[in-house]
């Protein structure tokens, strides 16, 4: 096992402190002199063609500044999919037609609130309604509404991974079942609304502050809606209170905030009431999932035939990637020798799904592991035995994905089995009681393109200073899960240095290098780690060479950076402080300052990520017989996220993910009327409180990932998947009840024990 | 989201607001916590010219309780204070369970009985456990004071007995009868606070092995917090047996008349308060025995 | 018509025009700078806007500015103003790790507060309950709940100095 210095250590968050005095500036804290106040004008219909948009009584009112429509946009589509352009199919304001409630149609620019609000009320819209669809089966039927004129199936992506001959393997099957599954739509549920701010300068630049976790994206897709060149728009990503995948696209007011600043010559914001973002806000795909499987008498898979409709609501946004990753999810976690695969992105007029924790992993691997404990069921084995035997190993090679490298799913599910005393539980539970388990793997951040960067995926700029210090420049996006404290406590380890040597400038798209494909997909800790890393690596080439003639020595001589010294790894004497090596390089090269670029775009790794993270998770859960309440008593997790970089933040994360899996298992669902949302606020989506938090307990499996800065890669986003799966088959333990339709009521609970009854 | 425009009043007498409610007719409303009204108003499900704060009258927010003459919550009484008195805590528990489970710590701290009464939500939590003890309320208005027991104050959805110009003062309750007993149960997504899906309160009076006395009310199964008086009526003067009470519970079941919305369907409601029922008349009778 | 009203906030006193329909959320953030405290939902669900009124924790978005006439107000940058020390309740957020997003945390510290202040010792139960309403969709609660505890476990120690 490597040693380190700063890695391993419960480092206090280098944001914590503002945080914790409420002085750290979040977008809406911010307000600039002559700033308007944007408002949002979103259709009320489900579906429909605009006739006519009226703004002449809004725009008399006064206060009122400007107001836009298409009309006065550039009617440019955009979407993240930058790689296949058909897929771009949304405006940043709707043009001749709505597609779900909450569309956005118009945008006010005012000098208050109040009257940017009573402005909306005064849009007269004429709209012809069309027949709308709410879901996958009826948008697919023939004959059915179309959505978007290029695509008359209303089915936007079609995705298929084969490998191997799966109809030869289910003959070969000593038991095949198959299943279907429901999974609903979640919300982000972050707690910050979405916000941004736009200022224009004097050139007819734009300045934007907003609440995203990809500048970058943002970047580019503005100037492309607005007709301008990338780098005459500034990014800026303030302090942000959480994403979880809610915040990776250009959405409607961040484009409306730019022009209505391009168009009034004074700075505006947009900040989302809560409503809105329950209303009309990006959530997690709901999906319909048909699973087929083929084993052996000993437990032993053979085959698998995996069908997935997506539910993606009126636009592309990120489902194009969901519906390849539900894919490769399905074939995770377990050797199939033969895999089949085929995804459907379908359109309905609801808002848009897109990227959420987990990424198509918490749908597909709730499929993969309630049918893994059906068939152990079914086989006569015990859930985890079965696991076990056919669990995926280091070196295990996935066609068209990967080769597995570090991964210690073995023994994450014999840790958590230990820990939680499970073969004695799921014998010797009183009626009521159950324990379950569920597993996960996820990426380490993904290698396809879709966004068609010319760019490094990660980049980081280390500048070296002679009075000890560094300043860290990367685009990496902290939002609120900790990476600026994480690539500090990298480069700190890098450089020997202490975190209070290091300064950091991140995400600011005129500021830090190009370029960082945002925080998603658990991606930063690796991809812009190692882009760290090979910047400081360059830094100390250069030190290493000056302390080398310093003291003259033999060319056989290792090096370090170590306590804030660059010294011989052998003689410690030979060496000086960190400062005085800077200072030698740039004397020696005549005041240059010693700045270096590093960058990381995976290479030779196939084409869905890097790395892949492995884990196991079991809860134990009592359910009132009689209300079908469910408690749930305790969880256990034993999880392989390579090295540990920051226990408390890895832990933080784990436990951040149990809530969300809580959430998703029991209580949290859009609760819909067609095309209306009828849980709009947190006294309807039940999030789960402190309250309803398990004890937990966890430990980190031991191994090293060769392709990860210091050994680590993924943690926090691949445990969004195991909680529901484990919640689910300890209810089925408890009380019988199987749940393929996501989330587990007290109501389906006592149905099913009404229905055994009869 | 955008709050409408009104004028605001703080009197420091119930005479002053009574004028001042008389004075601006049907566009003025009472506030008192705020907790409901100021999500009513900002969501548009609610419009007021002007509202006549309550909050600095004085006395008005005091609790009194006396054992012989019973308890009495002041309007403008803070849930969190009435959660954490101690005669209310000992006398009433079932009072102190509703408030506990209804709010966040926040709001308790700002909301009020009077107002959760008022605002006459049908899962209004206070309502049941309080019905069931029998309280009455205070009502001041321009025709002078009235007593009215709380059993008929509410209409439907957002409506009471209350009439133009009336005020709410106080909320009384008579003292806990010997071998009574009280339990406010509910059923809610989650296990902290939340909003109720179902809630059944219960008081009863226990003579040895039968039932004496016993008022059973069930929320947010009915337009109004509703009383079981069928249920009620088969268990008067009964021998308590788990027969009995299962009874009760279908009894009580085929009385509430609940409706499918996004907290539960229909179904669900119905089938809990047939649980709850039975669940606070065992607790209920528990609690009897200790007294 | 506007009210003139005059209210103690962090010990600093304001005398006020305000619009009778505004809320002292908005009073807080946009008139007096104070955006320490958040805007996480507007109904009163979420605890992001929790600020103490007279000593008690309110949701401030519910809270009407007029009504705080005559009172006292203490927000997040009332813990410990600008440059001094820490307060307890913060020092331990940082150190447990309690702090993600940052965005439910000040609501959480005056929750804390609160609690503390009627409960020094509290047990972990009464944490939960006493952090309900306080929704955090990063930390899974428990480094809160352990924050909570380790600020009373330290305020109990330093007794006389910070306990209120």
């Amino acid at each position: 096992m490597k040693r380190f210095d700063m890695i391993g250590r419960d480092v206090p968050r280098v944001d914590a402190e503002a945080k914790a005095r409420g002085s750290a500036i979040y977008t809406d804290d911010m307000k600039l002199p002559g700033m308007l106040y944007g408002r949002l004008l979103r259709s009320p219909l489900p579906h429909a063609r605009i006739v006519h948009i009226d703004t002449s009584k809004a725009a008399a009112l006064t206060g009122v500044r400007r107001i836009i429509t298409a009309e006065d946009t550039p009617k440019i589509k955009y979407g993240n999919w930058r790689l296949v352009p058909e897929t771009q199919d949304e405006y940043p304001l709707a043009v001749d037609k709505v597609r779900f409630i909450g569309d956005e149609v118009a945008a006010v620019a005012a000098t208050d609130k109040d009257i940017a609000e009573e402005a909306l009320q005064l849009i007269h819209v004429e709209y012809e309604e069309l027949p709308a669809i709410y879901d996958v089966d009826a948008s697919t039927k023939e004959g059915a509404p179309i959505i978007h004129d290029y695509c008359p199936t209303n089915i936007s992506v079609n995705r298929k991974i084969k490998y191997g001959d799966v109809e030869r393997g289910f003959a070969e099957s000593d038991y095949v079942r198959e299943d279907t599954f429901n999974v609903q739509s979640v919300s982000h549920a972050y707690l910050e609304p979405c916000s941004t701010m736009a200022q224009v300068d004097l050139d007819g630049r734009i300045t934007l502050w907003t609440s995203t976790q990809t500048p970058y994206i943002v970047q580019c897709l503005l100037a492309s809606t607005l007709g301008m060149r990338e780098n005459d728009i500034r990014i800026v990503k303030p302090y942000i209170g959480g994403g979880f995948g809610g915040k990776m696209e250009l959405r409607a007011w961040e484009f409306s905030a730019a022009l209505l600043a391009k168009l009034t010559g004074r700075p505006v914001k947009f900040t989302l009431s809560r409503e809105e973002e329950f209303l009309a806000g990006r959530r997690r795909h709901p999906m319909k999932i048909h699973s087929k499987v083929g084993f052996k008498k000993d437990g032993s898979l053979v085959a698998k035939d995996l069908k997935i409709l997506l539910d993606g609501g009126a636009y592309n946004a990120m489902g194009p990637t969901a519906t390849f990753l539900c894919g490769n999810f399905g074939a995770m976690l377990y050797r199939y020798p033969n895999y089949r695969f085929h995804g459907q992105h379908v359109y309905t007029n609801k808002p848009p799904a897109s990227a959420m924790r987990g990424f198509g992993a918490p749908q597909s691997l709730y499929a993969t592991e309630i049918q893994m404990n059906i068939a152990a069921e079914e086989l006569g084995m015990d859930p985890v035995d079965i696991r076990l035997k056919n669990a995926q190993v280091s070196g295990d090679e996935i066609p068209d994905v990967a080769t597995i490298s570090s991964c210690g799913f073995i023994e994450s599910i014999q840790a958590v089995a230990e820990m939680s005393q499970w073969k004695e539980k799921r014998k010797n539970l009183k009626p009521g009681q159950g324990i379950g388990i569920g597993c996960y793997s996820f990426i380490s951040g993904g290698v396809f393109n879709w966004f068609n960067t010319q760019y490094p995926f990660s980049a980081a700029e280390v500048r070296a200073f002679s009075d000890g210090t560094v300043h860290l420049l990367t685009m990496a996006s902290d939002i609120g899960q900790g990476s600026d404290t994480v690539l500090k406590q990298i480069l700190a380890e890098e450089l020997g240095l202490e975190m209070e040597d290091i300064r950091i400038t991140s995400a600011d798209t005129a500021m830090t290098p190009q370029a960082d494909l945002g925080s998603w997909g658990s991606r930063v800790t690796l991809m812009a780690g190692n882009a760290v890393i090979d910047a400081a690596r360059k830094i100390k080439k250069e030190l290493f060479g000056a302390v080398s003639a310093r003291f003259n020595l033999n060319v056989i001589h290792e090096l370090e950076c170590k306590n804030g010294r660059v010294q011989s790894k052998a003689k410690a004497d030979y060496g000086l402080s960190f400062g005085e090596a800077v200072a030698m390089v740039q004397k020696a090269n005549r005041g240059e300052p010693l700045v270096r670029r590093g960058s990381y775009t995976p290479r030779d790794k196939g084409l869905v990520t890097p790395a892949f993270g492995f884990g196991a998770q079991v809860a134990e859960v009592e359910v009132d017989s009689e209300t079908g309440k469910v408690e749930v008593k305790h969880m256990w997790t034993a999880h392989d996220c390579g090295t540990v970089i920051n226990p408390r933040s890895v832990e933080g994360q784990l436990a951040g993910s149990i809530q969300m899996g809580l959430g998703y298992a029991l209580s949290e669902r859009f609760v819909m009327d067609g095309g209306t949302t009828l849980t709009t606020d947190f006294a309807d989506y039940k999030m789960p409180m402190a309250m309803d938090m398990p004890p937990s307990e966890v430990v980190h499996v031991d191994t090293y990932e060769p392709e990860g800065p210091m050994g680590a890669k993924e943690c926090g986003e691949g445990l969004a998947s195991p909680t529901a799966p484990a919640i689910s088959d300890a209810v089925y333990h408890a009380t019988g009840y199987r749940c393929k339709d996501l989330p587990i009521t007290p109501e389906k609970i006592l149905k099913d024990k009404e229905q055994k009854k009869k | 989201m955008r709050m409408p425009k009104f004028e605001y009043y703080s009197p420091t007498t119930v005479a002053e607001a009574l004028s001042l409610l008389e004075g601006k007719g049907a566009a003025a409303h009472v506030i008192a916590g705020g907790t409901d009204i100021i999500v009513k108003m900002t969501h548009g499900r609610m419009n007021a010219d002007a509202l006549i704060a309550l909050e600095r009258i004085d006395g008005l927010n005091a609790i009194r309780f006396d054992a012989s003459k019973g308890l009495t919550i002041g309007a403008t009484a803070r849930l969190a204070e009435v959660a954490s008195h101690p005669d209310i805590r000992s006398h009433y528990p079932s009072v102190v369970e509703a408030v506990l489970c209804m709010a966040t710590v926040e709001v308790r701290n700002m909301g009020t009985v009077a107002g959760n009464l008022c605002n006459a939500a049908p899962s209004a939590d206070t309502a049941p456990p309080l019905i069931t003890l029998g309280a009455d309320v205070t009502l001041v208005g321009p025709k002078g004071e009235r007593k009215l027991s709380l059993d008929q104050f509410f209409k439907g959805p957002s409506l009471t007995v209350m009439e133009q110009g009336e005020i709410m003062t106080a909320i009384n309750v008579p003292p806990p009868g010997p071998n009574s007993g009280s339990s406010y149960k509910r059923i809610s997504a989650r296990c902290g606070v939340d909003i109720a899906a179902v809630g059944v309160g219960t008081t009863a009076v226990f003579d040895g092995e039968a039932c004496s006395e016993v008022r059973i009310v069930l929320g947010a199964v009915a337009p109004i917090p509703l009383r079981a008086t069928q249920t009620e009526d088969l268990l008067r003067g009964q021998k308590w047996t788990e027969e009995l009470i299962s009874k009760a519970g279908d009894q009580a079941m085929n009385e509430a008349k609940p409706i499918s919305d996004v907290r539960a369907t229909q179904e669900y409601r119905k089938a809990m308060v047939a649980v709850l029922t039975r669940r606070t008349l065992e607790e209920a009778r528990d609690r009897a025995g200790q007294r | 018509m506007k009210h003139q009203i005059r209210f103690t906030v962090n010990g600093d006193e304001y005398s006020l025009a305000v619009d009778p329909w505004r809320t002292l959320n908005e009073v807080l953030r946009e008139d007096l700078g104070l955006t320490g405290t958040k805007l996480g939902c507007g109904t009163g669900d979420c605890g992001a806007c929790a600020v103490l009124v007279d000593d008690k924790s309110v949701s401030s978005c519910l809270t009407l500015a007029v009504s705080i006439d005559g009172k006292s107000v203490r927000t997040v940058e009332g813990l410990a103003p600008s440059g001094e020390e820490l307060h307890p309740i913060q020092e331990a957020f940082i150190k447990t790790g309690a702090i993600q997003c940052g965005f439910c945390t000040s609501g959480m510290e005056m929750a804390a507060l609160q609690l503390l202040n009627n409960n020094p010792a509290p047990t972990e139960r009464e944490i939960r309950a006493g952090l309900s309403g306080h929704l955090c969709r990063c930390t899974g609660y428990n480094q809160i709940v352990e924050a909570v505890a380790l600020a009373g476990a330290n305020m109990r120690g330093s007794q006389g100095e910070e306990v209120e």
